[in-house]
């Protein structure tokens, strides 16, 4: 029986500024549907490598594929997947609405009354409905970023990726967020992949995961961030999970 | 693919039977179903939902059957959907219809343009206040940053002084160049019409040095430091920088206007000057060009013309001039609120501001000094 071909695959990445090399020989696969992680420490590359599988930066070396198709193909057209950037990235001189109307219009043939109905629905879906003629300057960060998931919803894509999406937000509106994220995945079947270092968030939505360390350059441990926390035996995997510095890790013998 | 909906009726019993592909790429041709759907189902009492026969069906179709559903249920018609039709879109569709319901009541509409015209002419004296307001703090801000001059940013003055002065010196030379040359040209055509081209080099003197000069750098300065300036701050404004600085004590006024008010006073005049001289060589171009007066002869008249007070005159009104283009374009930039497009806003109104202050301040001086006989 022929495996089902992988979300994405990534191989023998190297990242990269010049002759600073950022992370390299990174390898990994994100199965469809699945829910995936790349986690790490402050300004180990999590954003970098983002922006690599989202087609923003060009790889030093090695290869990245969504749907099989590498990554000179994916702006041939409308994009296959949705983004979530860290600040929800609205357009501030376009009303919530007009900001969600712009890929559609931009992409497919759909106007007037059905495009507004179908922005209007996805507002209601992450639970703006009633703010569809604000400026993203009257609300809230957190409703921003909802927002930038309804309009990263807009082209039905069935890959997701978000950059820091409870980052700088408070608890309740954080699992608020965490929720519609599940929703995605269970009730949309997207593909989703997170870059964070939110542990609540990750042990509530996360199936699969890769650690990256500065130090290493590259991929530390691979799997289910709740395996990973309590079987690990690298510290830094360790120290990360559990919150402890990581010589308090060596000293338990991890 | 064809997109339809199927409608079934038995007296007040209908059955409803989605058929095709229910996507976002088949949108227009799904909402044209609905639409045809919604009248043949007049008088319903009870709609049995079918969704078997779906295709396919992505989030756009699911939203739009969702509203359709929603709107029976909203006419009474009490839709239900058949057991084990298929549960993908069942899901689906519940979704929407479920976040639909979640919605929060209805925020406060959009104003209209009279609404938006009134809200303006109200908030006019606030307007205004602010802006006293603001002047009133620069006007403290220079003996506080005398008697404290550690709460000023010296560092930043050398680059300012670049980016003010030395980077503006070729536009704003080649605009000085230019007005000379056009003075030179006026003053041909019209005084040579008397026989007194002899006189051009002092129209040009008179007419550069006293009010052209002055205006004319302060016009390219405020356009292109103006702007800077205002778009430079305000992105502070909107990152949360200005904030960041009076949280750590330090007044914004004293320091990042004060360095940029002084880099512009003590630029803006050596500018000004240095346009003159070109204005000169632009009268002098154009005026040997056209007309037999040798080069030897427009430089002695010249000389002749130039007098202590043209040229101080003239001067005197850079450094207030420099002072209002500071004031505007730093004001404008702290007084920006919300996202990239406000800094955009409030860049133009600085640059527009400015431009209207430098003409209307030098109007005023043009006045004074006639009132003085100078």
């Amino acid at each position: 029986m022929i495996p089902p071909t992988p979300h994405i695959a990534v191989a023998d990445l190297r990242v990269g500024w010049g002759s600073r090399v950022l992370m390299e020989h990174v390898n990994f696969e994100v199965e469809r549907g699945t829910t995936f992680a790349i986690l790490g420490g402050s300004g180990c590359g999590k954003s970098t490598l983002l922006r690599h599988l989202i087609g923003l930066e060009r790889p030093q070396a090695g290869r990245i594929e969504i749907d099989g198709v590498g990554e000179p193909h994916r702006y041939a057209g409308a994009p296959h997947f949705g983004v979530l950037f860290q600040s929800g990235a609205l357009f501030s001189s376009l009303t919530l609405e007009e900001n969600l109307l712009l890929p559609l219009t931009t992409w497919t043939s759909v106007r007037g009354a059905t495009a507004l109905e179908l922005a209007r629905a996805k507002l209601d879906l992450v639970g703006l409905g009633p703010f569809a003629e604000h400026l993203p300057g009257e609300i809230s960060g957190g409703m921003r970023k909802r927002a930038g998931i309804a309009r990263a919803l807009m082209l039905e894509p069935n890959l997701l990726f978000f950059d820091e999406p409870s980052a700088g937000l408070d608890p309740i509106t954080a699992v608020e967020l965490d929720q519609l994220i599940v929703t995605l995945s269970r009730d949309f079947g997207i593909t989703i992949v997170i870059v964070t270092h939110e542990l609540p968030s990750i042990f509530l939505v996360v199936k699969d995961c890769i650690v990256l360390d500065k130090a290493a350059k590259g991929i530390v441990a691979r799997g289910d961030p709740r395996t990973l926390r309590d079987q690990s035996t690298i510290p830094f995997v360790h120290s990360f999970f559990t919150r402890s510095s990581p010589a308090h890790s060596k000293r338990q013998g991890v | 693919m064809s997109v339809e909906i199927r409608i079934e009726r038995h007296t007040n019993n209908g059955r409803v039977s989605p058929v095709g592909a229910f996507d976002l790429l088949h949108a227009g041709a799904v909402e044209r179903a609905v639409e045809d759907a919604e009248p043949r189902l007049d008088g319903c009492e009870s709609i049995d939902i079918d969704l078997a026969h779906l295709e396919r069906i992505d989030g756009s179709g699911a939203a739009l059957l969702a509203r359709f559903f929603d709107r029976l249920d909203a006419a009474g018609r009490h839709p239900r959907l058949v057991e084990a039709g298929n549960p993908e879109a069942e899901r689906l569709i519940a979704v929407y219809r479920r976040s639909r319901a979640d919605r929060m009541p209805a925020a406060t509409p959009r104003s209209g343009l009279l609404a938006r015209i009134g809200q303006t002419a109200a908030e006019f004296p606030a307007t205004v206040n602010s802006a006293l307001d603001f002047m009133g703090r620069c006007v403290i801000a220079v003996p506080r940053a005398i008697a404290m001059p550690r709460s000023v940013d010296w560092r930043s003055l050398p680059k300012l002084l670049q980016e003010i002065g030395a980077d503006a010196l070729p536009v704003a030379c080649a605009a000085n160049l230019a007005v000379g040359v056009i003075i030179g040209f006026i003053g041909v055509s019209q005084l040579g019409r008397f026989g007194a081209v002899a006189y051009v080099p002092e129209l040009v003197v008179v007419a550069h040095f006293r009010e052209l000069g002055p205006l004319v750098t302060a016009i390219v300065v405020a356009g292109r430091s103006g702007a800077g300036l205002a778009s430079e701050i305000a992105t502070m404004q909107v990152s949360e920088e200005i904030d960041a600085l009076r949280s750590m004590g330090f007044d914004p006024v004293r320091w990042l206007v004060v360095p940029r008010c002084l880099a512009l006073v003590t630029v803006v005049p050596l500018l000004t000057w240095l346009g003159d001289m070109l204005a000169l060589g632009g009268g002098l171009l154009a005026t040997t060009a056209i007309t037999a007066m040798p080069p030897r002869a427009y430089v002695l008249a010249t000389m002749d013309a130039i007098t202590p007070a043209h040229f101080f005159l003239g001067l005197v009104k850079s450094p207030f001039l420099a002072l209002v283009i500071g004031v505007v374009a730093c004001g404008q930039g702290l007084a920006t609120r919300g996202g990239a497009a406000a800094v955009g806003a409030r860049t133009t109104t600085a640059v527009v501001l400015a431009i209207f202050s430098v003409i209307v301040i030098s109007a005023v001086f043009t006045s004074f000094y006639a009132a003085l006989g100078l």
